[in-house]
């Protein structure tokens, strides 16, 4: 049953999101507690001055213990004052519920200080670059995977896995600021960052500026990224070519267009899928801080901007929704592997 | 069986020596070995390893001076950097000791220098008159009288100090109108210097080539006084091989000493990481059972952390030195080829010599290390080629974002700098291009030997 399989595969991933989360929650424990620490003070601190704008008069005795037990009521209340395990358990709870806690200096564009919200807003731009990144890589990788295998060894194939192994150690943010100096300085075709013109236009031309200003850095990945793609599907197809029914189908008289992307694309699908897709997840993610370069406001850019204020909440909550995203590709993609190669559900206990 | 392993090593070898890009890779690693190897001999400047991020060491240089070899392609050139020693030196002894030198200077260029400076260390009270004389006889001169109990450093620039100076000297070639509304403060006085006292001097310079000799009398007053080091420093358009950045450090030199940085990181990482994933796998794939269960579990976990935001924050949480960050990309790069390597390990368990083994009593251990893992290493050899151009490549991301180890020169460090100083947006392609080319350029060189070494383990991958 493909639904059993599909739930499986959901909580597992879940499960697995958990774990990971208690992980980080132990390695960054001791960090998470100062800035919490830190936090409360300020809170405390804040309260105080309010009292005192207030007019409250009270004796520097009572005021003072207040303080302490206000501090103290806090620090009761976010599970500072209990041992290790439990409070590294209590930060994993708060994560998987996506209560992320306050940032110290990043606010989100309407000004809140909420990391959820913060790091939420910037989901969408993320997935709508990388996304895209994703489609045109694989189509394109795809499709020149299947030619270089159509001859493989011919000239075809050769310059292009030349270019796989060219490209293969460059990082795509240089390449991406080669293409700013080459594309929006000396000949000014495309404009030097961001996501939108500004003041952004309205209607249609918002979507077109949106599309104007992707270009650039979907162009940069595309270019870096496809030849990855193209190269195991190469790999992956000419094994395929080899099998029996190849042969069969070829001493049927059917037509090489049709055994090309009907009989072998077909069977050479999964395998595709899982490390075509799997590579391009991985380096995709190697890439996040890409955005920066081309400051697209995205996840990659809130890294750089959490490093750079040194705003550790933001920092690990973007690492944690980085990490559930991730866990969420993964499982998506075995789900689709499921989907194509009926097998994998049964051999779930092997 | 040690001879077996060499007729192996000799049959991979003249295999390998059929895949010309192979070959091609292997050359370029012997290249940067060589750098590596020469580093004394080819940085221009010998401290860059220990005096990088030191601003005192790099004063003398120009700021964002591009690469000599910019001359090669443009009509005008641009004047080259250059240190003067002091010619005709005379020593008087006559009354208060003194000493004359003269620094001639042949401007050849097409376009003035960045600044013309006087570089000093002296000891004790001495006054020091200095005379610039041009080729069409106007002179400059300027004097100071300084004293200090040790050496001291003295450096005059034309730049900084002898704008009015530079301003007394061409102002009358200028028509004397233009000359008045001009503040003797905001002129460029390197481009005067060097240009035709003529109408336009200030705001058009015409070059003026010929010799032009600085003349620097020191006396010395007071029998401690002496001159330690005296050179002119031309502070060039164009310096160096690679140009120098907007710290006016010297390109060439931190991407030398960028190199074995590279190396030592991209190596390390995959040789450590690797070895680990081929044993980790082989023992997963070898046992079975719950301890290939178990270990599935933890490799999974592993799997599903993304490598590089949780190398970001590592980074900014525990801000670690080159040796750390090394360690720390090992923990999340072995999982590379466990999955390979363990279904190799399946397979291999069923041949007949490793049950023939057992069946002579050799131990877990045994069977493991002599038998199948030396049967994985031409693959381990081709992941570790293809993980070092990863480990580079993360380095220097993590660099780039201006976490990386301050104490070494690293080619993402550099890219950081020209990064954050906006050298992308002012256009300095010299500090941009060289350092991510270097990076590109050992990714390819690994990846060459790697893909190599592919297509040799995987020879129906060759042709149809």
């Amino acid at each position: 049953m493909y639904w059993k399989y599909a739930v499986r595969r959901v909580i597992y991933a879940f499960l697995m999101f958990a774990v990971i989360v208690f992980i980080f929650s132990a390695i960054f424990n001791s960090v998470a507690d100062r800035v919490m620490r830190s936090q409360i003070q300020e809170t405390v601190n804040g309260e105080s001055r309010a009292f005192l704008r207030q007019g409250v008069q009270r004796n520097q005795d009572q005021f003072l213990v207040w303080k302490a037990q206000r501090t103290a009521e806090l620090i009761g209340m976010y599970h500072l004052d209990e041992p290790l395990f439990s409070r590294i358990f209590w930060r994993t709870i708060d994560t998987i519920t996506f209560n992320l806690g306050q940032s110290t200096i990043i606010r989100s564009s309407a000004g809140e200080q909420d990391v959820m919200v913060i790091v939420t807003e910037r989901i969408p731009r993320t997935l709508l670059l990388f996304g895209t990144v994703a489609v045109i890589d694989l189509i394109l990788g795809v499709f020149v995977g299947m030619r270089k295998a159509r001859k493989a060894g011919g000239l075809m194939d050769r310059t292009t896995s030349m270019g796989t192994m060219v490209v293969y150690g460059m990082p795509a943010w240089w390449f991406g600021m080669l293409l700013i100096m080459l594309f929006a300085f000396t000949i000014p075709l495309f404009p030097s960052g961001a996501m939108h013109s500004t003041p952004p236009p309205e209607g249609i031309g918002y979507t077109l500026d949106l599309l104007y200003h992707m270009i650039l850095p979907v162009l940069t990945l595309v270019v870096l990224g496809f030849w990855g793609v193209a190269y195991i599907t190469r790999n992956v197809v000419l094994g395929t070519l080899q099998e029996d029914f190849i042969m069969s189908a070829r001493a049927r008289g059917i037509s090489e267009q049709k055994v090309l992307f009907g009989h072998t694309l077909r069977a050479a699908a999964p395998p595709i899928v899982t490390m075509a897709v799997l590579g391009l997840l991985g380096s995709l993610f190697g890439a996040i801080v890409f955005e920066g370069i081309f400051s697209w406001p995205g996840m990659g850019s809130l890294y750089w901007q959490s490093v750079q204020q040194n705003d550790i909440p933001v920092l690990m909550g973007n690492l944690s929704m980085t990490t559930g995203i991730y866990i969420i590709g993964l499982a998506f993609l075995d789900l689709i592997y499921g989907f194509l190669d009926p097998r994998v559900k049964v051999g779930g206990k092997a | 069986m040690k001879r077996d392993r060499l007729e192996q090593l000799r049959s991979f070898w003249d295999e390998f020596r059929q895949v010309r890009f192979g070959l091609v890779g292997l050359v370029l690693l012997g290249v940067f070995i060589v750098i590596v190897a020469f580093e004394g001999k080819l940085l221009t400047y010998g401290d860059v390893n220990t005096r990088w991020r030191d601003m005192l060491y790099w004063t003398n240089s120009p700021r964002y001076a591009m690469p000599v070899w910019v001359n090669w392609f443009t009509g005008k050139d641009y004047a080259s950097s250059a240190v003067i020693e002091p010619h005709n030196v005379v020593e008087g002894t006559e009354g208060l000791r003194s000493v004359h030198m003269e620094f001639p200077y042949e401007y050849k260029a097409g376009r003035p220098p960045r600044d013309l400076l006087l570089d000093l260390a002296l000891t004790g009270q001495v006054a020091l008159q200095m005379t610039i004389e041009r080729p069409d006889g106007r002179t400059l001169s300027y004097s100071k009288q300084t004293s200090s109990s040790g050496s001291q450093q003295l450096r005059i620039s034309i730049d900084q100090n002898l704008r009015e100076r530079v301003y007394q000297t061409v102002a009358s070639g200028e028509d004397p109108a233009i000359a008045a509304s001009r503040n003797p403060k905001q002129i460029n006085a390197v481009g005067a210097l060097f240009a035709k006292a003529q109408p336009g001097v200030f705001s058009n310079p015409e070059v003026l080539n010929g010799t032009y000799t600085l003349t620097l009398n020191v006396t010395l007053v007071g029998p401690s006084a002496s001159v330690d080091r005296a050179q002119v420093v031309i502070a060039g358009g164009v310096s160096g091989i690679l140009g120098t950045d907007g710290n006016k450090r010297d390109l060439w030199s931190g991407i030398i000493a960028g190199t074995k940085w590279a190396l030592i990181i991209g190596l390390l990482t995959s040789l450590i990481s690797v070895a680990v994933g081929v044993v980790y796998g082989v023992t997963a794939g070898y046992f079975g059972g719950w301890i290939d269960s178990l270990m599935n579990r933890i490799y999974e976990i592993f799997v599903s952390i993304p490598l590089l935001p949780i190398m970001i924050v590592l980074s900014a949480v525990f801000k670690p030195s080159i040796w750390i960050m090394i360690t720390m990309m090992c923990v999340f790069f072995w999982v590379g080829p466990v999955k390979t390597v363990r279904s190799i390990a399946l397979q291999l368990k069923e041949n007949s010599y490793i049950e023939a083994a057992h069946g002579l009593g050799a131990t877990h251990r045994r069977i493991l290390f002599k038998h199948m893992i030396p049967q994985l290493v031409p693959y381990a050899f081709a992941s570790m080629a293809l993980a070092v151009p990863g480990a580079i490549a993360y380095e220097a991301t993590i660099s780039l974002i201006g976490l990386g180890d301050a104490t070494v020169v690293t080619w993402g460090q550099i890219l950081f700098d020209a990064f954050s100083s906006g050298a992308v947006l002012q256009g300095i392609w010299w500090w941009i291009v060289p350092p991510g080319l270097a990076i590109a350029l050992m990714g390819m060189t690994f990846a060459f030997i790697g893909f190599a070494m592919d297509t040799i383990l995987n020879p129906k991958l060759r042709t149809r």
